[in-house]
C-alpha cells in the first residue's frame, strides 16, 4: 500500500495522541517534582535545586546505587554463563526440529507467568525446610540449613532465574545465524576444540551475548518485585527507594532517584549498544 | 613409516571421537539440567499446593487440596483475576489498533526522523516500570481519576504498545506491497485493502502479539500498585500484597491455577501460529 504525507499522519495521529498524553504527560508531571522540595510532611511548590543537592550529598544514597549496580552485574553474568551452553546446547545438539521447538517453549515458558509466581516459588524452594536446604543436608554438605531468604543470595539466585530466558533468546538467535562453515574451516585446518570455540565461535556469537547482557542489565536494574519479596529489607536497591519515598508522600526525593535509575538505564543502554555496533554484525 | 604415521592419525582421530562423545553427553545433561532449572520453581508451586501443611516444608507432610478450598473461599482474588482479565483485554484492544495503525505508519510510509519517532514508541521497554508507576499515580491523581479499572487499562495500554508496534512492523515488513497495490489499481478503497489484503497475511502476528500484551498486562505490578488504592487490585498485586503478609499454599494454589491458565494460552499460539512469530516475542 502506498502511504503518503497526510494518510501517513492519520495513521500516526491517534497513537502519538496516547503516548503524549499517557506517557510524556505523567513522566514530566513526575520529574517536575524533582524540582519541588519535601519538608515538614508535605511538598512545597517552590523552584528549587535542593533535592538534588540533599540526594547527592547523603551517602546512603551511592550504597543503594551500588547495591543496585552490583546486584544488576551479577545477575548479568550468572545469567549469560548459565545460559551460553543451553542456547550452545540447544543449537548444535537437538537435531529435531519439533525437540527444538518444544525445549525453547520450555525455556521460554516461565515467562509467560507472573513474577509473582515464580518470586513465590523460589521463596518455597530457599526456605530453611525447602527443598534446596533439605538436598544439601542430605549429602551431607551442610549441618544447619543456611539462610538464603531475605538477604543478597536468594534475590541474585531468583533474579538469575527469572532473567535467563531474556539471556539464552538473544544468544540463540544469532548462534543459529552463524555460518557453520567458518566452524568447520577452523576444524579442517587443524584448530582443535577449545581454540575453534575461543577464536571463532565465541567472537561470532559476542553480538548475542552482548544484546543479553543488555536486556538483563537493565531488567535487573528495574526488578521490583524479586527485591520486595525475598530481600526481607535488606537488599536495597533503587526501585524500592522510588517506591517507598512515594509511599511517604515525598515525591521530590522519589522523583530523583527515579531520574538517577532512569540515567542508569539510559548509560547501560548506550554503553551496550555503542559495543555492539562495533563488533562484525552477522 | 607411512604406516607409523597412518596409526598415529588413527588414534589422533580417535580420540578426537572420544572428546567429541563426551561434550555431546556433557551438553546434553546441561540442556536437560537447564530445563529442569528454569522448570522447577513452577513444579514445586504445583506440589506445594497440595501440601497439608501450611508452613513451608520439603517435601510435604501428605497431600490435600484444602488450600483450593481455601482460595475458593478468597473472595478478593476472585474478583482481582476479573479485574485483571477486563484490563488486559481492554488494553490489549486499543493497543492494537493504535499499534496496527502506528505499525502501518512506520513500514510503508517514507518521512524524516522516521527512526526517531520509532525509538519514541518502542522506549516505554526500558523504562522502569516503578518510574512509570509514579508518574500515573500522580497524574491521575492531578486529573481527579483515581480508583476504579480505567485509569489501570491506560496505563497498560503504553506499556504493552511497543510489543504490538514491534511484532506487527516485522510483519509487515515481510508482505509483498504488490498484493496491496494490484488491489488498490482495482478500485478498493485503503480500509478495503486493509481489512482484506493486509490483515489476513498478519494474522498469526496481531494473534502473538495479542497474546504477548494481554500476559504483560496481567504481570504488571510496580507500574500499577499506585493506582489500585488498596480496594481495586489486580490479580498480581493481590498476590504481593498477601504474599507480604502470609505466606501460606493458598498462594500456591492460585499460582497453580495461573500456571495451568498460561499453558492453555501456550497451546492457543501453538495452534495458531508459525514459528517465525513465536521467535518474535522475544526483545532483540
Amino acid at each position: 500500500m502506498r502511504i503518503r504525507g497526510t494518510a501517513a499522519a492519520i495513521l500516526l495521529a491517534p497513537v502519538m495522541v496516547v503516548m503524549v498524553v499517557l506517557y510524556v504527560i505523567p513522566l514530566g508531571v513526575y520529574f517536575i517534582n524533582s524540582f519541588h522540595r519535601f519538608l515538614d510532611g508535605r511538598i512545597l511548590p517552590a523552584w528549587t535545586l535542593q533535592t538534588y543537592v540533599d540526594y547527592f550529598s547523603d551517602s546512603f544514597n551511592y550504597k543503594v546505587m551500588g547495591t543496585s549496580l552490583r546486584l544488576s552485574l551479577l545477575v548479568t553474568i550468572l545469567a549469560l554463563v548459565i545460559g551460553y551452553p543451553l542456547a550452545y546446547a540447544l543449537h548444535t545438539r537437538v537435531r529435531s526440529a519439533v525437540a527444538k521447538g518444544l525445549l525453547a517453549l520450555l525455556l521460554f515458558s516461565p515467562l509467560l507467568v507472573s513474577v509473582v509466581v515464580r518470586t513465590y516459588g523460589w521463596l518455597i524452594l530457599l526456605a530453611g525446610t525447602g527443598l534446596v536446604n533439605t538436598l544439601l543436608r542430605r549429602f551431607g554438605l551442610i549441618d544447619q540449613p543456611i539462610s538464603l531468604l531475605f538477604n543478597m543470595t536468594g534475590v541474585v539466585i531468583s533474579l538469575t532465574h527469572i532473567l535467563l530466558p531474556f539471556a539464552i533468546f538473544p544468544m540463540y538467535s544469532v548462534m543459529s545465524r552463524v555460518d557453520v562453515s567458518l566452524k568447520e574451516a577452523a576444524r579442517d585446518l587443524g584448530a582443535g576444540w577449545w581454540d575453534t570455540f575461543t577464536h571463532v565461535t565465541l567472537p561470532l556469537t559476542m553480538p548475542g551475548i552482548v544484546a543479553g547482557a543488555l536486556i538483563c542489565f537493565t531488567l535487573a536494574l528495574s526488578a521490583f518485585v524479586t527485591p520486595r519479596l525475598l530481600g526481607g529489607g535488606r537488599v536495597q536497591v533503587m526501585p524500592l527507594m522510588v517506591y517507598n519515598n512515594t509511599v511517604d508522600i515525598n515525591w521530590p526525593t522519589g522523583a530523583v532517584s527515579g531520574l538517577v535509575l532512569l540515567l542508569m538505564s539510559i548509560a547501560a543502554v548506550w554503553t551496550l549498544n555503542s559495543l555492539l555496533r562495533r563488533l562484525p554484525s552477522v | 613409516m607411512s604406516t607409523l604415521v597412518a596409526e598415529q592419525e588413527l588414534r589422533a582421530e580417535a580420540q578426537e571421537g572420544r572428546g567429541q562423545a563426551a561434550r555431546d553427553a556433557l551438553l546434553r545433561t546441561a540442556l536437560g539440567l537447564g530445563t529442569g532449572y528454569v522448570l522447577l520453581p513452577l513444579v514445586i508451586v504445583i506440589i506445594y499446593s497440595f501440601s497439608s501443611v501450611s508452613y513451608g516444608v520439603f517435601p510435604p507432610p501428605a497431600l490435600s487440596t484444602r488450600w483450593y478450598g481455601h482460595l475458593l473461599e478468597q473472595a478478593p482474588f476472585r474478583a482481582a483475576f476479573g479485574r485483571s482479565l477486563t484490563i488486559g483485554l481492554a488494553a490489549t484492544g486499543a493497543a492494537l489498533v493504535l499499534g496496527l495503525l502506528g505499525a502501518l505508519a512506520l513500514v510503508r510510509a517514507r518521512f524524516r526522523g522516521k527512526e526517531m519517532l520509532r525509538g519514541f514508541l518502542l522506549s516505554p521497554i526500558v523504562m522502569p516500570k516503578i518510574v512509570l508507576g509514579v508518574g500515573w499515580f500522580i497524574f491521575f491523581a492531578r486529573l481527579g481519576m483515581q480508583g476504579g479499572v480505567v485509569p489501570i487499562t491506560l496505563a497498560h495500554i503504553i506499556v504493552v504498545l511497543p510489543f504490538i508496534i514491534n511484532i506487527l512492523a516485522a510483519n509487515l515488513v515481510g508482505l509483498d506491497p504488490s498484493l496491496e497495490e494490484a488491489a488498490q489499481d482495482l478500485g478498493a478503497s485503503t480500509p478495503t485493502v486493509l481489512w482484506r489484503i493486509v490483515l489476513p497475511q498478519i494474522r498469526s502476528g496481531l494473534i502473538i502479539s495479542a497474546l504477548l500484551a494481554f500476559v504483560v498486562s496481567f504481570d504488571q505490578v510496580e507500574s500499577s500498585i499506585f493506582l489500585t488504592r488498596g480496594e481495586n487490585n489486580t490479580l498480581p498485586i493481590e498476590m504481593f500484597l498477601y504474599m507480604e503478609k502470609w505466606q501460606d499454599p493458598t498462594i500456591a494454589a492460585l499460582s497453580t491455577v495461573l500456571i495451568v491458565f498460561a499453558a492453555a494460552m501456550v497451546g492457543v499460539a501453538v495452534l495458531f501460529s508459525r514459528g517465525t512469530d513465536l521467535r518474535r516475542i522475544l526483545p532483540r
